[in-house]
């Protein structure tokens, strides 16, 4: 992301610099203004549409997530309209995955807590994912946070007792704001939410400059695992970073003010030490920014590990079996949250 | 009584403007930094310039600012501090607003409170560079406004998580010698 960025950026610059030294030094009359007039014709004729390939990419118009045509596989709203008394009790997690990403997300921590049968899992696609670039490039993070809101709202109208939320990267503050804001709207609070690598700073501090900067580039590409390919946006427009970064700097703000837990409420955050993502140092602002209702701190582990959201290992290049005794361990901790 | 006064005034000020002449000139004053999308941090600044300096074109200066007296003032804002030596080349001096640019190195600091956060990085070296203008208001007093870059950033894994690449800075400057 840096270096394709710094590049166009510089690259841009150096040309417009030259021909401004052309135009001075020909000293004509109309330089000037045929100066002026080339730099709103180059900045215009940059290419701000990505080479999208639509047979394999997630930003074309062929690939979807699959919760798109089939909801019910995904969401416990969808799949159980009509819930007997013993479902109603069994406690269900809302899962919401992060920026750019798809339900793919949580895909093995759903098979993974199916076989153990103790909790449903309702995987969330975020709004303006999972479809293509230009409804992406449209969403804003009120649109992404939306399908969120509705299957709380849905899982509760329909009698589920012992709602929790569960949230990686983007997810998280996501799920933070809507609880905060009080968007749920129903006295039935979450009983425990969970963070796995929440993003609260960016790892990448140019996306700091994406509001200067975004409107040169246009978009800026992310390299993706091959696995990864078709469940995660390759291609990131200005317009989703802008609102990416206005989200996260809102979300900022607020916890340097405190956030409150609603009563019962509890919040672990898993993060990850060495994240190439998510700042490590959003742990420390979400633990010194929000409080249990009781004046608790919130519960906080840092886990050894370099990956982002490393409760995911399908579709990853490689990972190793430290990685995936953390992800074993980690599900088996967030169970037994869910549990109590 | 008031002639006295008068005169031992005038001593003084003879007195200071030669040791000015000897010495060269110090400022201090109050400078005021906001981080773009992050924190205020404010503190303190010196600066000082002779006429070995190029004809005073060169000031060389020290800043302490920290985010205690800013964003993390009586918030969760993470408290931060930052320890620059500067040096200044300011052009056209005679003029009421004079463009300067400056280099910036020094140290930074931030405090992880708890001491589970203790293995994420939190300090720094620091080295940026700033560009803007110098305002003559009226004399003893100075201001200077700037646009700044720092070169070295902070993703979490290398450097503090905290250390941003753009800032804006807004000093005050009292000639007191």
């Amino acid at each position: 992301m840096v270096p394709e960025l710094y590049i166009r950026y510089f690259m841009s610059s150096v040309f417009i610099i030259n021909f401004y030294n052309f135009s001075v030094m020909s000293s004509q009359k109309g330089s000037y203004i045929f100066f002026l007039i080339f730099c709103f014709v180059f900045l215009i004729s940059c290419s701000k549409q990505p080479p999208i390939d639509n047979n394999t990419m997630l930003d074309g118009d062929k690939v979807f997530d699959p919760s798109i045509a089939h909801p019910e596989k995904y969401l416990i709203s969808a799949a159980d309209t009509n819930p007997t008394e013993q479902q109603k009790e069994t406690p269900v997690v809302i899962a919401v995955h992060g920026y750019s990403a798809t339900t793919f997300e949580w895909d093995e921590f759903r098979h993974w807590a199916d076989s153990v049968g103790k909790f449903y899992v309702s995987q969330v696609l975020l709004g303006g994912h999972g479809h293509d670039y230009e409804i992406f490039k449209k969403a804003t993070w009120e649109d992404w946070q939306k399908p969120i809101i509705n299957e709380y709202r849905k899982l509760d109208s329909l009698g589920f007792k012992k709602i929790s939320l569960i949230g990686s990267s983007t997810g998280c503050p996501l799920i933070l704001e809507m609880v905060y804001s009080g968007k749920i709207k129903t006295n039935n609070y979450p009983k425990h939410i969970m963070m796995v690598d929440p993003i609260i700073i960016p790892s990448a501090k140019t996306l700091s400059l994406v509001d200067y900067v975004g409107p040169m580039v246009g978009y800026v590409k992310t390299p993706l695992d091959y696995g990864e390919q078709g469940h995660w946006y390759q291609y990131r427009p200005e317009e989703s970073l802008n609102q990416l970064l206005e989200f996260i700097d809102m979300v900022r703000k607020k916890l340097e003010n405190g956030i409150v837990l609603p009563v019962n409420t509890t919040l672990k955050v898993y993060k990850s030490l060495k994240d190439p993502s998510a700042d490590p140092v959003s742990a420390v602002l979400l633990y010194k920014g929000t409080k249990c209702h009781n004046g608790n701190h919130i519960d906080m582990e840092m886990a050894d590990s370099k990956l982002h959201v490393f409760t995911r290992l399908q579709g990853r290049n490689s990972y190793t079996a430290k990685d995936k005794e953390l992800q074993l361990k980690t599900f088996e901790d967030i169970a037994s949250i869910i549990d109590e | 009584m008031y002639k006295s006064f008068i005169s031992g005034l005038i001593i003084i000020l003879i007195g200071s403007n030669a040791i000015s002449q000897s010495l060269g000139d110090f400022y201090a004053g109050i400078r005021i930094q906001k981080t773009h999308n992050l924190y205020y941090e404010n503190g303190i600044t010196l600066d000082y310039t002779h006429n070995f300096l190029l004809s005073k074109k060169i000031h060389l200066g020290f800043s302490f600012f920290t985010s205690r007296l800013g964003s993390a003032y009586n918030s969760n804002a993470i408290k931060q501090d930052n320890y620059l030596v500067t040096a200044t080349c300011i052009f056209k001096n005679e003029k009421i607003i004079s463009p300067l640019i400056q280099v910036n190195t020094g140290w930074f600091y931030s405090d992880m409170e708890e001491k589970m956060f203790e293995s994420i990085p939190h300090t720094s070296p620091l080295l940026s560079l700033e560009a803007g203008f110098q305002l003559h208001l009226h004399f003893p007093v100075n201001a200077k406004a700037t646009i700044g870059y720092n070169f070295i950033t902070g993703d979490g894994i290398n450097g503090p998580g905290t250390l941003y690449p753009l800032f804006y800075e807004f000093s005050i400057y009292y000639k007191f010698l």
